[in-house]
């Protein structure tokens, strides 16, 4: 079964899927506490820190489509979040953008700014996970010094989610094909915790059968592996250059805007 | 005069699993090195608890040596390094997020140099043909890839002695047959646990019939997966082989 993996375009070739995973990260997280740190009436100047992650994700050639059905994939809770400022904060403001200006309420002004701090850190997440291979920002997290046991759950998370899924797709057809009619609501429940069992179970299996292959090659407890990467000239200029858009932004565009 | 060991010798190996119920009966082998050698069976003759057996992962009564080693915790490292197990389902095997990761993660534990550990993960890909996949994550590999990339695991630690549990399932004919000629190349002695008589027949040159965790016949492959009658009262099939 071919599943939607979250490093689909990883696997391509370009200057910035050719960066070292570690200065991807740093600079996605200081990116994203940025701009989180940005006070609430400073929509406009979110928009322009937006311009960084598009136009990695430009170079990067990862189509924009991709890029916003993750979004709205992700989108319900904080669209949830969001709407309902509004509700309980309806101190007014005045609004002002470019020439034009209104009377709105706090509340909206923070349901927008939620929404647009999300899409931002969201494209520039996106970013990260589409020009780097999982494997490779696994091996940077634990450069970074990313405790060894939450980076190898992290890898078994990541190469057995799909395996999981299959199995959960198999066993709900295998009930689909059975199902000729329907059987009412406590029937139904008892049928999914059966599902869920099966699948507990066979999960139990897989972890039994993993641990007899690790031990069979020889792991004593000690996780060893070969790291490739290494931080290069272009890696310094792309920290760089992210270092001067981030606080040029911040010291220079965002008082004149504010 | 010192004696030449074997590959695998079990004496009067008797196990059951831990709820009592007994799955290895009275089991005695030998197998020389460099042979190619068929377990086969109906599905729960034992099998695959007597490959686990090999490896130390099921413990029993009687005696089991590995390459002139006595299987107990204390040669336990020494046999993993002498004999490969390859399970019977690949996604069990490769667990690592690239294959590069997946066949270098052996050869790391046996301590080897990072230019060893490469040199013998670029030798291993290479032998099962996938030279070109070291980046690929497991799951993006098709079940003839996966079943291979899963031997090139074992072969990267350069075991004198291979076993493999029905490394033929799910296999569609043109994987089985690749299969079968990289099996067929391997110097090592393997032990191949399947129900496939066709399979079993075009790669093993001696077979042991196994049921109900007893030996039941031991001998030339060519002479033990012809007995129809034989193959028949242990619901088997003869294999349509070209001995």
């Amino acid at each position: 079964m071919h599943h939607a993996h979250i490093d689909k375009f990883a696997y391509q070739d370009s200057t910035i899927h050719r960066l070292d995973s570690r200065v991807k990260f740093l600079v996605v997280l200081v990116f994203t506490a940025v701009v989180i740190s940005l006070p609430r009436s400073s929509l406009s100047i979110l928009a322009c820190y937006a311009i960084g992650p598009f136009a990695v994700l430009v170079w990067a050639g990862i189509p924009l489509k991709f890029v916003f059905k993750q979004i709205l994939l992700v989108s319900p809770f904080v669209i949830v979040l969001a709407l309902s400022c509004p509700l309980y904060d309806r101190t007014p403001v005045a609004v002002s953008f470019g020439p034009f200006s209104w009377q709105s309420s706090l509340g909206w002004l923070r349901c927008f700014v939620i929404l647009g701090k999300f899409i931002v850190t969201m494209l520039a997440l996106i970013g990260l996970v589409s020009t780097t291979r999982f494997s490779d920002l696994l091996a940077g997290l634990q450069k970074l010094g990313m405790p060894r046991l939450l980076v190898i759950q992290l890898g078994f998370l990541y190469r057995y989610i799909f395996v999981l899924i299959d199995r959960a797709h198999h066993i709900m057809r295998a009930r689909a094909g059975r199902k000729l009619r329907n059987l009412g609501f406590k029937t139904e429940l008892r049928t999914a915790a059966s599902m869920l069992g099966s699948l507990f179970i066979r999960s139990i299996d897989t972890a039994e059968h993993i641990s007899i292959a690790m031990q069979a090659r020889g792991f004593d407890g000690n996780w060893r592996t070969l790291s490739k990467l290494k931080v290069r000239r272009c890696d310094l200029f792309f920290a760089l250059t992210a270092a001067v858009f981030m606080s040029g932004l911040y010291f220079f565009v965002k008082p004149i805007l504010q | 005069m010192k004696t030449m060991s074997k590959a695998i010798e079990i004496e009067n190996f008797t196990y059951r699993y831990p709820d009592g119920t007994p799955a290895l009966s009275d089991i005695s082998l030998s197998v020389e090195h460099g042979r190619k050698l068929a377990l086969i069976g109906p599905n729960g003759a034992g099998k695959s608890t007597l490959l686990l057996v090999m490896a130390g992962f099921a413990r029993g009564t009687g005696k089991v040596l590995v390459d002139g080693l006595e299987v107990n915790s204390k040669n336990l490292k020494k046999i993993r390094t002498r004999l490969g197990c390859c399970l019977e389902n690949p996604d069990d095997q490769l667990f690592m997020p690239t294959l590069f990761d997946d066949v270098a993660f052996g050869p790391l534990n046996m301590g080897l140099e990072p230019e060893q550990v490469k040199s013998r993960v670029a030798e291993a890909l290479a032998t099962v043909g996938l030279a070109k996949m070291a980046d690929k994550a497991p799951h993006h590999l098709s079940a003839g890839q996966k079943r291979a990339a899963a031997i090139a695991t074992i072969l990267a630690m350069s075991p004198r002695i291979i076993t493999l549990d029905e490394p033929d399932g799910s296999l569609d004919p043109r994987n089985r047959n690749n299969l079968m000629k990289l099996l067929r190349s391997l110097p090592q002695t393997l032990i191949i646990a399947t129900c496939n008589m066709n399979f079993a027949a075009a790669l093993a040159d001696r077979a042991v019939l196994l049921d109900k965790g007893r030996i039941i016949a031991d001998g030339e492959a060519k002479t033990i997966m012809s007995d129809a009658k034989l193959m028949a009262e242990h619901g088997l099939e003869v294999a349509q082989m070209k001995l």
